[in-house]
């Protein structure tokens, strides 16, 4: 525009003043027809004859002459023109050489390219920056482009042969891999662009509805674990694909596009099929199937959480008939024996086919929690597992496996939201173990305590250590007396007395009885002896806890020892000073309440094999106008002999129900307590963040009853610790 | 003839010289003698006494040659440097002769090698010192742009924008900030070729989506490929725009709190470390001192002094705490300042009340002041810390900042401003309209 301007203003000339260097005025097409020749010479594969140094040099004069635009422009024609030969080449090639051809001639162009280069290379450098020109082998590149594979002759044809070739590959042919490489690796060179338009998306295209149509005949013809090892082969060829000869960009597209055809569309009907899905597949252990399945939707979206939901609707569902069977409810150790099994199972499935994903271990705990909580009694049965595993299940059994066992157990009380009611039951049955020495391993017990301790804290475990402490120090009280008085008692029966803090233990009714006159001296002496060493502590027998072992000597001179309860050993006693007494009598003598007594009578008369005295009239049931005598006939193939007072290993109806209440009783104050710390720092809340922030505390102890939470809260407001709000009913208010 | 079978013969403008080969591979693929050489081209003759013919000047082969044989540049006497670059542009050696021509830098080692005049009278702006060893020099309205061989290219003409500052993204584009003419919508940023002098960009700043016109200040450039400069529009739009180097867009915009000032900011610095940006704010364009660190992310002021409520007892001791240039020290998390008298005084980043301890290294420049003083400047590089004054620089080292190095060149008065990049100082004078080069020389030939 402006040199128009110029031109039609310039209306004279000034002569250069200087003489001009007087370059030849034809100097430019000479040079320019040498380079010309020289690239044409090259693009004939006959460069063997030119001069580097000539045409570097006439380059460069060209260059240095002001010349650079028609250097540029004709270098541009001239490659136009060869590119336009080569194209025609290509185009003419039939069938299978078509590509070979194309791949023939790319090679040509770069290497004829790489000399032109070399030979501009001074216009490369100074010429193209300064006037915003494409250097030398990106125009080539570029021409190349526009002229060869944007042809129409080739373009499309180029595209197709490509995909026909992974066509057949797919089918198992065998191809030339080698030439796709170097055909792809084109494309590549040409720019990203070149290769997603040319190639990558109308691969995707067709590979979607490749797989859309082989993903429907698989689904209608295999069972899942045939599918997906169909699916995973597909999914592996596709990735090798692309490590063989295509863009490595290309392989998360390809396999989104697999993913999405054989797993995502069909991810409900694989995960439900009939026979062979999911619920199947766990329920027969198929760790292979579940690692693979695993694996391939973990690729997809909401894949995993398909999985996931099947998983746990169904170990909820089987669970639920577990913990709710009948007959599995009769037998305690058997019940917790299944729940550890079907939790080891769902362990090892986790472990070797879901790679220990967290996820699925949440699920499988809150599967777990779910349904261990819907049979109220699994906490009480929990508690008798650890008992009969610690009266005699682990004989025998080492250290690690011990360990091994609590852990599982363990695993299963951190599922409880009652964990209260398991700690009463468990220090019932601990009670019950340590005073009957029958626990097998103080390690083991240990043990547990510490396990407790670590999940449930330091409050939850204190009065379990406390039993412990008891009982070594009984030992060693027992010791001091007897290293004291041992000398004076002489023959008199030996005493074992295990002196148990108030408070520590489960209480129990105490059953009064009157000692045996020899009994009671040698009481009496510890008494003494224990109340001298510790001053301001008050005993109290708990005759009810108690045995003795008693030597009886029977009619027909058959020696036996019996073990007996304190009650059974009183009225037992009594015999040594008469050979029968009638009902009345021994209440009379022993002093023990009725029922207790008619318990006890029942057991030593009417047990059959155990029945060491003998009544009269003979019927089950004890009256009061029975009488009583020692049963000479009495013979046992053994010679020690327990005889039991009838105590259920589960508790009896009316023994739960006093067990819940005695719960319910001990939770009040927690409540409260809850309820007291929680305003104290708030100061003003209202109803339904108050139950949120109570449960949230308590969780770890038990699931505290909304309904019981607003008993306690109204109860705080009777005694004056919190108020309701005078405007808002909803608000509580916290008086200091 | 057998022993060395890689021995090449040239015969260059009629003389001849023998190298060998793997000398010649020393030049590289992208030169003369590796695209020669390369298979394509079939050179490698059986007959190894064919010389090769090169129709060029043998005095200058002979430097080069010499150059890819150690590294290191030798001008005689009969080659002036000029007629040496030439040549080297010819083989495609420019770049191995740029590399041999001067040392790594270090302030303790500097010479002056040379001075440049430029044509103007005195009272530049700003030297600008380029990545490649150029450097550029704003002028009024006009930006000098020279490359390493110090050939001054097409300059820079802005039409009566003042020039405020400029930058070098590469060596060929040069970010240049001026002031907005009145009326015109003028202004503002752009962005030149410096092999051209063209104008190749322009940044916008927008408003609520409304393109306005601007001042641009000061700039600084992040590793992260952003551009900052301190702006102000015609309707208080003051504070620091942020543009993207690729994209040329605008990504952001740091409004200027009340009562602070960032859009008249005299001095930006990127900070690498913490990815936050000092601006500061000086006497005279300012009756106070402003001092601030910004947080882009957390769109945040990070850390900010000032001068603001500092009671004038005297206008002498006054003087004697007004900051005149201001530079963060990253590794000691500290800012360094320096008063019209060249005291330094630090003050500690991590500490949120900036104070500033003066150490009061000498009091021997008050009473002697030239006539048209220069203020004192700071630049740091690789731990060293730079400061002008007067005609001299002076190069301060270690934990201490120890006075190690002064630089002085009597000619032109005092320094107005310097620069330091592509491993040289570049100093510009005030009185007369002339810059220093100082390099470091290469390593002595006994070093390892």
């Amino acid at each position: 525009m402006s040199n128009n301007n110029n031109q039609k203003k310039r209306v004279f000339q000034i002569e250069a003043f200087k003489h001009k260097v007087v370059v030849d005025p034809k100097y430019a097409d000479k040079t320019w027809k040498i380079l010309e020749h020289a690239i044409n010479e090259i693009y004939n594969h006959n460069a063997s004859g030119l001069s580097f140094e000539e045409l570097y040099r006439n380059a460069y004069n060209m260059v240095l002459h002001k010349f650079g635009e028609k250097l540029y422009s004709g270098l541009v024609s001239t490659m136009t023109y060869h590119l336009n030969e080569t194209s025609r080449c290509i185009e003419a090639a039939q069938g299978a050489l078509f590509l070979e051809e194309l791949n023939r001639k790319w090679t040509d162009h770069n290497k004829a390219l790489e000399m032109i280069r070399d030979i501009l290379m001074y216009m490369d450098r100074t010429y193209i920056p300064s006037n915003r020109k494409t250097p030398v082998h990106e125009l080539g590149l570029n021409l190349w482009r526009d002229i060869v594979v944007h042809s129409p002759q080739i373009e499309t044809r180029l595209s197709n042969t490509l995909l026909e070739l992974i066509l057949r590959e797919r089918t198992a042919e065998v191809i030339n891999r080698g030439l796709m490489r170097s055909i792809i690796k084109m494309l590549m060179d040409l720019g990203p662009s070149v290769y997603q338009e040319q190639f990558e998306k109308p691969f995707l295209e067709l590979s979607a509805e490749f797989y859309r149509c082989e993903s429907q005949k698989f689904i209608e013809s295999c069972d899942c674990g045939h599918y997906l090892k169909k699916a995973e082969k597909r999914l592996n060829e596709e990735i090798e694909r692309v490590s063989n000869y295509l863009d490595t960009k290309s392989e998360i597209r390809i396999t989104n596009v697999v993913e999405k055809e054989m797993i995502a569309n069909h991810m409900l009907r694989l995960v439900n099929m009939e026979n062979s899905g999911l619920v199947s597949m766990l329920l027969d252990d198929k760790y292979e199937d579940l690692g693979r399945m695993y694996s391939l939707f973990r690729r997809v979206p909401n894949g995993l959480s398909t999985v996931r939901d099947v998983m746990t609707s169904h170990l909820r569902e089987t669970g639920k008939q577990l913990v709710t069977d009948p007959e599995k409810v009769k037998d305690p150790v058997e019940f917790v024996q299944c729940l550890l099994n079907e939790k080891d199972k769902y362990d090892k499935i986790i472990n070797v086919a879901f790679s220990n994903d967290k996820t699925f271990q949440n699920a499988l705990n809150s599967s777990f929690e779910f349904f261990i909580n819907l049979n109220s009694r699994s906490p009480e049965f929990i508690s008798l597992f650890v008992d009969d595993k610690l009266r005699k299940g682990l004989k025998g059994v080492s250290e690690e496996d011990v360990e091994i066992a609590l852990d599982k157990v363990m695993m299963l009380f951190r599922y409880l939201q009652e964990k209260d009611v398991f700690e009463k039951y468990y220090k019932q049955h601990l009670a019950k173990r340590l005073l009957s020495g029958k626990t097998i391993s103080d390690d083991a017990e240990r043990s547990l305590i510490v396990k407790l301790k670590t999940e449930c804290g330091y409050q939850f475990t204190s009065k379990l250590e406390g039993m412990f402490t008891d009982m070594k120090t009984s030992q060693d009280t027992m010791q001091g007396f007897y290293a004291t008085h041992g000398a004076e008692l002489g023959d008199s029966p030996t005493l074992a007395v295990q002196v148990l803090t108030t408070g520590s233990w489960p209480t129990q009714p105490i059953v009064t009885c009157n000692l045996p006159a020899e009994m009671s001296s040698l009481c009496e002496k510890f008494r003494s002896y224990y109340l001298g060493t510790h001053t301001g502590r008050r005993l109290t027998w708990q005759t009810n806890m108690g045995t003795a072992d008693l030597k009886a000597t029977f009619g027909k001179g058959q020696k036996h020892e019996l073990n007996v309860s304190t009650c059974q050993m009183c009225v037992l006693m009594l015999f040594n000073n008469a050979d029968r007494y009638s009902y009345k009598e021994i209440e009379q003598a022993t002093e023990i309440p009725s029922a207790d007594l008619k318990r006890c009578l029942q057991s030593l008369a009417c047990v059959k094999g155990k029945n060491v005295l003998r009544k009269d009239p003979m019927s089950k049931d004890i009256s009061e106008e029975d009488v009583f005598f020692v049963n000479d006939n009495f013979t046992s193939k053994l010679y020690k002999i327990k005889i039991g007072t009838v105590v259920a290993q589960k508790e009896s109806e009316p023994e739960k129900q006093e067990t819940r209440q005695r719960v319910e009783e001990d939770r009040k104050p927690q409540i409260e307590a809850a309820i007291v710390r929680i305003m104290k720092s708030r100061r003003v809340l209202d109803h339904n963040n108050i139950i949120t922030e109570v449960t949230k505390q308590l969780q770890s102890r038990f699931l505290a009853n909304p309904g019981e939470i607003k008993k306690r809260i109204e109860s705080l407001i009777e005694r004056e610790f919190l108020e309701r709000d005078g405007t808002d009913r909803h608000l509580y208010r916290y008086l200091a | 003839m057998g022993v060395q079978r890689d021995i090449v013969r040239f015969n260059v403008g009629g003389r001849i010289f023998e190298t060998t080969a793997t000398t010649l591979a020393n030049a590289g693929r992208n030169s003369y003698f590796g695209a020669m050489f390369d298979e394509n081209w079939d050179l490698i003759v059986e007959d190894q006494s064919k010389e090769h013919f090169i129709d060029r000047n043998p005095d200058c082969f002979s430097i080069l040659l010499d150059l890819l044989r150690t590294g290191e540049i030798y001008l005689t006497s009969n080659v002036p440097e000029k007629l040496l670059y030439r040549e080297a542009l010819f083989y495609g050696l420019l770049d191995h002769v740029r590399t041999a021509k001067w040392g790594s830098f270090d302030g303790n080692r500097l010479r002056l090698s040379r001075s440049v005049n430029g044509r103007a009278p005195g009272d530049g702006t700003a030297i600008r010192a380029g990545p490649d060893g150029g450097c550029c020099v704003a002028h009024g309205s006009m930006v000098h742009v020279y490359d390493w061989m110090l050939e001054e290219h097409s300059p820079i003409n802005l039409d009566y924008q003042r020039v405020n500052d400029a930058g070098w993204i590469n060596p060929d584009r040069l970010v240049v900030s001026a002031c907005e003419r009145l009326g015109r919508g003028d202004g503002g940023m752009g962005l030149f070729s410096t092999s051209a002098g063209e104008l190749r960009y322009k940044f916008h700043v927008s408003h609520e989506n409304q393109v306005k016109s601007y001042t641009a200040g000061a700039l600084s450039f992040s590793s992260d490929y952003k551009i900052y400069s301190s702006c102000k529009g015609r309707s208080n739009e003051y504070g620091i725009g942020v543009w993207d180097q690729n994209t040329g867009q605008q990504v952001d915009f740091f409004y200027e709190p009340p009562g602070w000032s960032l859009g008249d900011a005299d001095k930006l610095q990127w900070l690498n470390g913490t990815s936050c940006l000092l601006v500061s704010t000086l006497f005279p364009r300012k009756d106070n001192c402003y001092i601030s660190l910004l947080d882009f992310r957390a769109k945040k002021m990070v850390w900010a002094w000032s001068d603001i409520g500092t009671p004038i007892i005297d206008e002498r001791i006054s003087d004697e705490r007004r900051v005149r240039d201001a530079i963060a020290m990253e590794d000691t998390s500290s800012i360094c300042v320096v008063n019209e008298f060249e005291d330094l005084g630090f003050m500690d980043l991590r500490s949120r009340v900036g104070s500033v301890r003066w150490s009061s290294r000498s009091r021997l420049m008050k009473g002697k002041m030239p006539d048209e003083p220069c203020y004192p400047k700071l630049a740091l590089h690789e731990g060293q810390l730079f400061s002008s004054m007067n005609d001299s620089i002076s190069v301060f080292c270690g934990a201490d900042w120890v006075l190690t190095s002064r630089l002085r060149r009597s000619y032109g008065g005092s320094i107005c401003d310097f620069s330091i990049g592509g491993d040289r100082l570049f100093a510009l004078h005030s009185e007369e309209n002339v810059f220093d080069i100082w390099e470091a020389p290469p390593p002595p030939i006994m070093s390892s």
